[in-house]
């Protein structure tokens, strides 16, 4: 993953990685990563829950405007299944850019 | 089923029933601590073209499947449509539990979500092609990882003109 990263962030392509074990990502850290603690195979976390999916997109998002450089790997402070996911911020989500 | 299949798919229970477990093998891992690239992001979200690489080993049915008997893994890559209807879609991938996946295709190849961001006008586009890979890769693989598949991936994003990329894990 972070290899991808890389080549893709050389190119000129700003990219944001979601990251489900720190060790791994630590290993071969991308630009920017957003670390879950969910398990393998889940990084937008449990199956037909699309407001838990689209919060972790958020979270992506933002790092990706936000991480101050190369190598960030960033905690997204979710706890697996103890978290409530409330509906989806469009307002605020379809302002997310540069200097945000 | 080949005896090191099964061995590879127990073990992807385990490890995703205990994430620790994964995490005490990743320090094992050697580390590539070479420089990490770094493009500021300009454009807006909203305004941007995004593109999809999944490690997870998604691809279409009709695409030949990730190689499971190679212990080393498989550094291609598969191209899919994002708009790929979810019949369309197969994981090949021995190395976590993926039948939750399998359930919701969204936790390793968010293209619906995406696809929902769009329609809210909070993403701009998404970028018709999406890349898959298997991420178990090591040994002699790494290096065609390293040195052709990503990089040929990366040069096809930005003859593209694509703004940015999200890489979800299997």
């Amino acid at each position: 993953m972070g290899l991808a990263a890389r080549a893709i962030e050389a190119e000129g392509i700003p990219t944001v990685a979601l990251s489900i074990v720190r060790e791994i990502t630590e290993k071969t850290p991308p630009p920017r990563a957003l670390y879950l603690r969910f398990p393998f195979g889940h990084a937008l976390g449990e199956p037909g829950k699309p407001d838990q999916h689209h919060q972790v997109l958020a979270r992506a998002f933002a790092l990706l405007f936000a991480a101050p450089g190369p190598g960030t790997i960033a905690d997204a402070g979710l706890r697996w299944r103890r978290e409530e996911y409330g509906a989806p911020d469009w307002g605020q989500w379809r302002t997310l850019g540069p200097g945000r | 089923m080949a005896l090191n299949r099964l061995r590879n798919r127990l073990g992807a229970l385990v490890f995703t029933a205990f994430p620790s477990l994964a995490a005490r093998w990743a320090r094992r891992l050697e580390a590539d601590a070479g420089a990490v690239p770094w493009a500021p992001p300009l454009v807006a979200l909203a305004r941007s073209t995004l593109a999809l690489v999944t490690t997870g080993g998604v691809h279409l049915s009709t695409q030949p499947p990730f190689v499971m008997d190679d212990p080393d893994g498989d550094p291609t890559v598969r191209e899919l449509p994002v708009d790929a209807p979810r019949a369309a879609l197969t994981i090949t991938h021995d190395y976590y539990d993926h039948r939750d996946a399998d359930r919701d295709l969204n936790l390793v190849w968010p293209a619906e979500r995406l696809r929902e961001w769009v329609a809210e006008k909070a993403l701009g586009r998404l970028h018709a092609t999406g890349y898959a890979f298997m991420g178990h890769i090591d040994g002699p693989h790494l290096a065609t990882f390293a040195r052709s598949s990503a990089p040929q991936v990366a040069r096809r994003l930005r003859a593209a003109g694509v703004d940015y990329a999200l890489l979800v894990p299997a």
